[in-house]
């Protein structure tokens, strides 16, 4: 094995060092700093917390009196916002994975004439920014009765997500051996159970892989869901933290940032080696 | 030349055509093919033809919140702003806000792909630290980073971050550290992306090709322009696709969450205003299709660049 020898070990230690300690710095800083009080948040070391407090934490879950410019608000509804979070990205990723698979294997196995011009074509969707859209999709949403109404955003999220991930399948699908399929043919198989019995079960990786990645583009949003859902008790925690502001001596809002990652993050982390093992499966050459 | 149609796209994938059932057994496949891909192709070009189709009709017109009735102006909207040239100021920072993230993320991203290619101990460990960024809501991030950087209340680091942005400020023009700061998010989580996508293509390209360049080639620096660089080609375009879009989503967040401060002339956050606080619906969409020519120009260049990756191994 004679790879190429890319640095001097020291350097590339110091290297990975400094990208480690880069990507997880600023995570770092708002962590931290919502376990301070305030008098240590304006007096204390910014980089270390020595009276670590879990009263800003606490206090979502409490009837707080906001303070937003001249209104105050009622208490911020957080577990009704953590609700419908976890009902937003379930309904979302379930019809992102499901019709992703579908499309994927329809292009990466059956191959209709001109499969290679749609599979363009979806992919060519990710050059239009979305976000620049939410207007014409909100006139849309509000002539469907469907504003301030969670299945405006399960119906939408697809569309962020689904391209890609019919993209990253399909290059599975299609790099796969035909023999594998041929063979349970041959046993008698209806192509519906060879799909379901063996190649669903051999291409789990790149689904995870999907899913990961509808998941990092759902939970990224804050545009959409924070135009289509005005009521307060209709929102998801991306929109709800848009409407909390900051305030002189109030640090719910860092805390509630942090517990806004902590829907995403851990499910994300469990997952990244298999992200990238579904994604390699994608794109090895005659897999 | 109907034969040649329904004899699919290669030999090999599909049992050769010779009876007429299996004419028709290819038949029913391309149909069950529609049936399957027909919800995909609903969810996106359904979702997005209609607002595509608003947004350019809309463009066209004196749309807002104050007229119940648009009425037909051509392409006016669109020389008001061409004639502006506070719009000229914003689409050259707009294409440098694109240009330079870019850069960045695939600058960072080859980085951290190749620290990350060759198994070490404690490997898995930075994997997650660099993939962390990524997975961290946008919305999230962006509140945070802005907390960082531009404090909006008295904390422990803001006479630093004050000073810091009042000096760049001065230097560079107003607004440099909002700027700065936009970068510096995107980039950040850009740059852990595209990492694990260039790893992933990475660890999908041949090892020989690797060892065969060892013998060949001397220097670290060459074996990486020569034969890493090359290969990598498509899967960089790739993430430069991907990565477009999360810059521009992510400057609509960072105009939303901070409550409008960010106000950086970019075009698209003029958009939001117009839309969100004007109400100018013709103005706002004419603005957020104004950069649609550069956009296909670099889908052109990036469909160049990837198509090796399209077609696959026979």
């Amino acid at each position: 094995m004679t790879a190429p020898r890319w640095l001097h070990p020291c350097l590339r230690a110091c290297g990975l060092a400094l990208i480690a300690a880069g990507s997880v710095f600023p995570i770092y800083m708002i962590a931290i700093e919502s376990l301070k009080s305030v008098h240590e948040d304006v007096t204390g070391n910014p980089l270390i917390v020595l009276h670590p407090t879990l009263k800003w934490y606490l206090g979502l879950f409490d009837p707080v009196v906001w303070l937003r410019g001249e209104i105050a608000v009622q208490s911020v509804p957080f577990l009704v916002w953590l609700a419908n979070t976890a009902i937003v990205f379930a309904g979302a990723l379930a019809i992102t994975l499901v019709t992703s698979v579908m499309g994927a294997y329809a292009l990466g196995r059956l191959r209709p004439p001109g499969w290679r011009t749609w599979r363009r074509a979806l992919f060519a969707t990710y050059l239009i920014p979305q976000s620049l859209l939410f207007l014409p999709l909100y006139t849309l949403v509000f002539r469907l009765n469907l504003d301030d109404n969670l299945l405006a955003l399960i119906l939408i999220y697809p569309m962020l997500a689904v391209p890609f991930c019919v993209w990253l399948l399909s290059a599975y699908y299609q790099r796969l051996d035909p023999e594998v399929e041929e063979s349970a043919y041959i046993e008698g198989a209806s192509r519906t159970t060879a799909f379901l019995r063996i190649i669903l079960p051999m291409s789990w990786p790149t689904v995870v892989a999907a899913g990961v990645f509808a998941l990092g583009v759902i939970s990224s949003d804050s545009i959409f869901a924070a135009v289509f859902l005005p009521n307060q008790f209709h929102q998801t925690l991306a929109a709800g933290l848009g409407t909390m502001g900051p305030s002189m001596d109030n640090l719910s809002v860092v805390a509630a940032v942090n517990l806004a990652a902590g829907t995403v993050v851990p499910i994300a982390a469990l997952s990244a080696g298999a992200y990238v093992r579904g994604l390699t499966a994608a794109m090895v050459e005659g897999a | 030349m109907a034969q040649r149609v329904l004899a699919g796209p290669r030999p090999g994938t599909t049992r050769p055509l010779g009876s007429p059932r299996a004419v028709i057994r290819r038949r029913r496949e391309i149909v069950v093919a529609y049936l399957l891909l027909a919800p995909a192709l609903l969810f996106v070009m359904g979702l997005l033809a209609y607002p595509i189709g608003w947004e350019v009709w809309a463009s066209l017109t004196n749309s807002s919140v104050q007229r119940v009735s648009a009425s037909y102006v051509g392409l006016y909207n669109y020389l008001v702003f061409l004639n502006d040239p506070e719009f000229w100021v914003a689409a050259r920072n707009t294409i440098g806000f694109l240009a330079l993230t870019a850069a960045l993320k695939l600058a960072l991203g080859t980085a951290v792909a190749l620290a990350l290619w060759r198994p070490f101990r404690v490997r898995p460990i930075v994997l997650l630290a660099v993939f962390l960024p990524w997975a961290y809501p946008a919305g999230a991030a962006m509140i945070g980073w802005d907390r960082f950087m531009s404090p909006p209340v008295h904390t422990a680091y803001s006479v630093l971050m004050g000073n810091l942005s009042v000096y760049f400020d001065r230097w560079l023009g107003n607004g440099t550290w909002g700027f700065l700061t936009l970068v510096l998010v995107n980039s950040w989580r850009g740059a852990a992306f595209t990492g694990i996508f260039l790893l992933a293509g990475l660890n999908g390209l041949p090892r020989e090709l690797f060892d065969y360049a060892a013998l060949e080639v001397r220097t670290t620096w060459r074996c990486f322009r020569l034969v890493t660089l090359p290969l990598l080609r498509p899967f960089l375009a790739l993430a430069t696709l991907l990565s477009l879009t999360t810059a521009v989503a992510d400057l609509g967040n960072a105009w939303l969450l901070t409550g409008g401060r960010n106000v950086y002339p970019i075009v698209w956050t003029d958009s939001f205003r117009y839309a969100l606080i004007a109400g100018q619906w013709g103005k706002a969409s004419a603005l957020a299709l104004m950069l649609v020519p550069v956009l296909a120009l670099l889908l052109f260049a990036c469909y160049r660049l990837f198509d090796p990756l399209e077609e696959g191994q026979p």
